[in-house]
């Protein structure tokens, strides 16, 4: 016979908790980025006044050194730990209001490009990732994660295939900590390049979009050139972030044939339950904006409400960088992401380049 | 002798995914603006 205890509901003191211990990280977050934004307005005018030749530093800059520094001397202590784990929550809000400067009809044109050069980043890059693997000798798991983290949208990418293919965790955390690195490298040498080859708002956005892993990266990176290269380059990422269903579900069904990991039941499901919402979100926003149910000044506040998120984001990057936690992890996988890396941005520069020639950018 | 914990089920049932909540906070915010509670944002 089996004795039956019932626990009583504790839900909603358990929910006031987890909202308790996220305040302090995201108070950090805050800071750091409000930091980063007094830092542009002033250090520029200060150097100016003193006649010293400084670069302009953006904000977006400034927030993500700023949490470079704090994460990589003294640490983010485990009480900001929670919050600043908030700052993909962030991005995600900050995607969905920066909808409201998107209408429609460029959404679909914009779209219709990218959904092409997407498709052609998304199956070059798990071709190659893949060959390079395999000529590292990484387990083949991780070879999978590695392709997938670099094809489609980093960490999510990767968190969603691991449990999809029943990868260790290991190889996950491997997979993780290479993404991470190179889009940290990233946010630097994609900036320097675009500058260095005099690419257009339009054509360095698309780039940062399609080369770019992570989205918070991909967000940073773009908004590092311009605004108007920011929010192309979130436009091209949530193209690439919304074709992660169908990736995963055939790595699902590629290591399933192996008997390796677990039949896929429902694919429609399967597709919906991998399918990033908030890219439904932001659609919904400015077809919203597109029929002028927000008049101008309203789509400014939605804009000015989604930098503010972003700036939670930027500060959120620099805060969960360690590099020494990475440097950890091991060589090899980095070798492998850090060779495919230069190879997609180098292909996906060239895809750009291509259709800017063919589309007259 | 075995025992089954039977935890309350309404609150998985309604637990919502991370991308979910932020599309949830963002159209809150959105409406706020609309209706005019959230006059302005500066920057």
């Amino acid at each position: 016979m089996a004795d039956v205890i019932t626990v009583p509901q504790v839900q909603p003191v358990q929910a006031a908790l987890r909202f308790l211990r996220v305040i302090p990280g995201v108070l950090l977050l805050a800071a750091v980025g409000y930091a980063g934004k007094l830092l542009e307005q002033n250090v520029g005018a200060y150097a100016k006044a003193r006649h010293w030749t400084f670069p302009n530093i953006e904000y977006v800059l400034w927030a993500i050194i700023l949490g470079l520094v704090i994460s990589n001397t003294v640490g983010v202590p485990e009480i900001f730990r929670t919050g600043v784990a908030t700052y993909e929550f962030w991005l995600k809000a900050g995607i969905v209001l920066l909808g409201a400067r998107f209408l429609l009809g460029d959404i679909l044109k914009l779209g219709g490009v990218s959904l092409v050069l997407v498709a052609i980043e998304i199956a070059g890059s798990l071709a190659f990732m893949t060959f390079l693997g395999r000529q590292f000798k990484l387990k083949p798991k991780l070879t999978t994660l590695l392709a997938v983290g670099s094809a489609v949208c980093g960490v999510s990418a990767i968190i969603a295939t691991k449990g999809a293919i029943e990868a260790d965790d290991e190889d996950s955390s491997f997979s993780i900590a290479a993404i991470l690195a190179l889009g940290a490298l990233a946010l630097f040498t994609f900036p320097v390049i675009g500058h260095f080859l005099h690419l257009s708002d339009r054509v360095y956005g698309l780039w940062a979009g399609l080369g770019v892993d992570n989205t918070a990266e991909a967000t940073a990176a773009g908004a590092l050139y311009s605004d108007a290269a920011g929010k192309l380059a979130v436009l091209v990422k949530s193209t690439r972030n919304a074709m992660i269903g169908f990736v995963v579900l055939g790595y699902a069904i590629y290591w399933a044939g192996k008997g390796q990991a677990q039949a896929v039941g429902n694919k429609a499901a399967f597709l919906w339950q991998k399918f990033p919402k908030f890219v439904l979100g932001f659609l919904l926003i400015s077809v919203l904006a597109t029929y002028h149910f927000f008049n101008k000044d309203q789509v400014g506040a939605l804009a000015n409400l989604s930098r503010w998120a972003f700036l939670l984001t930027f500060a959120g990057v620099g805060l969960r960088t360690n590099f020494s936690d990475m440097r950890k992890q091991g060589l090899r996988p980095f070798a492998v992401g850090a060779i495919g890396e230069v190879v997609i941005a180098g292909f996906t520069l060239a895809l750009v380049h291509g259709a800017g020639k063919i589309f007259g950018w | 002798m075995s025992a089954e914990v039977q935890a309350g089920k309404t609150g998985s049932r309604w637990k919502l995914s991370l991308d979910t909540w932020a599309v949830l906070v963002a159209f809150l915010l959105a409406l706020l603006v609309r209706t005019g509670v959230f006059k302005h944002i500066s920057w």
